[in-house]
């Protein structure tokens, strides 16, 4: 059931984020030049109308069946700068982010597999340096991580 | 609005867009009780290879069972996004990029292969991209995730400024 249900919802979501602009190359740097409000569009309503809902949800305290709601905040430390800067870098040079790395493999660009394999290979990297980057970027015991999305 | 790289394709509204993904969000939380986010997914995958420190963690695995479906999902978005805008083909097409520096397969493969080290590295160390901090961690007003989806937009508006404005033209 959670296979099932997680793989309709991923395919809507690759499905608009393919059709909305928000995996296409062009509609990324037209974004970060300032020269089309699509992608602030996007983001800003899909903010606009998440927030009242999870807040609802959160003062109902319970999913659908009846479960506690979990919706435990993410730690804070330096690494949503730094990462965050360096995240940005990448964003650029690919055009995507990591839900559009695998959408437009999906579409069939074909340089989206090396941006795929970047990103993991970057996150290999990441995971081999925890211990060498949790003292200076003040990062959470590894158990915890940096925050699960 | 112009036409996507896609097939020139006409893009959806931002509205119907951005409503489109607050529906999966909210729908995600409500019935399976998971914030959405889509970069832990690249340690999902690491750990299905890798199974020592970082990527032998609890909650990894827990994830997992949503979160690899989720991500098989996306890849059948962009493949149906395909064949309903005129068909699926391999393609090489990179819009701007194309005009700007005329780049053949192995030099577009290796852009991206570094870029992708940047997403990875990044959005992992940040704790989160734009699905987990811009979209769900803003919309649950959390501290961290305002600081990261800040951090990430200035990175990309002086890289691709730097890009698009200095190094290219």
């Amino acid at each position: 059931m959670t296979t099932i249900l997680s793989l309709v919802l991923g395919t809507m979501f690759g499905w608009l984020l393919s059709r909305s602009g928000a995996a296409d190359y062009n509609y990324i740097q037209q974004m970060f030049l300032f020269e089309s409000f699509q992608l602030y569009g996007i983001i800003g309503t899909a903010v606009a109308v998440t927030a009242p809902a999870v807040w609802l949800m959160k003062r109902r305290g319970r999913t659908m069946s009846g479960a506690p709601l979990d919706v435990a905040p993410k730690p804070a430390h330096r690494g949503n700068v730094v990462g965050g800067l360096l995240f940005g870098v990448g964003w650029s040079i690919c055009g995507m982010c990591p839900g559009p790395v695998l959408v437009n493999i999906g579409e069939g660009k074909l340089y989206a597999i090396a941006a795929l394999a970047g990103a993991l290979v970057g996150t290999a990297v990441f995971g081999r340096l925890y211990d060498v980057l949790q003292r200076p970027l003040r990062l959470p015991p590894m158990q915890v991580g940096t925050g699960e999305g | 609005m112009p036409p996507l790289i896609l097939n020139s394709a006409d893009p959806l509204h931002w509205a119907v867009g951005g409503a489109g993904i607050a529906l999966v969000t909210i729908v995600l939380l409500f019935v399976m009780n998971r914030r959405l986010g889509i970069s832990t997914g690249f340690e999902d995958i690491c750990s299905l290879v890798i199974r020592t420190g970082y990527f032998n963690r609890a909650s990894l695995f827990d994830a997992r069972r949503w979160r690899l479906p989720f991500l098989a999902g996306l890849v059948l978005g962009g493949v149906i996004s395909a064949v309903t805008t005129g068909g699926w083909e391999p393609t090489w097409a990179l819009g701007m990029l194309d005009e700007a520096l005329a780049l053949g397969p192995a030099g577009k493969l290796a852009w991206m292969f570094v870029g992708g080290l940047f997403i990875g590295f990044g959005t992992r160390l940040a704790g989160g991209c734009t699905s987990g901090h811009g979209i769900f961690g803003m919309s649950n007003f959390e501290m961290p995730s305002v600081v990261s989806t800040v951090s990430f937009m200035a990175g990309g508006i002086v890289t691709t400024q730097l890009l698009y404005r200095v190094v290219l033209p």
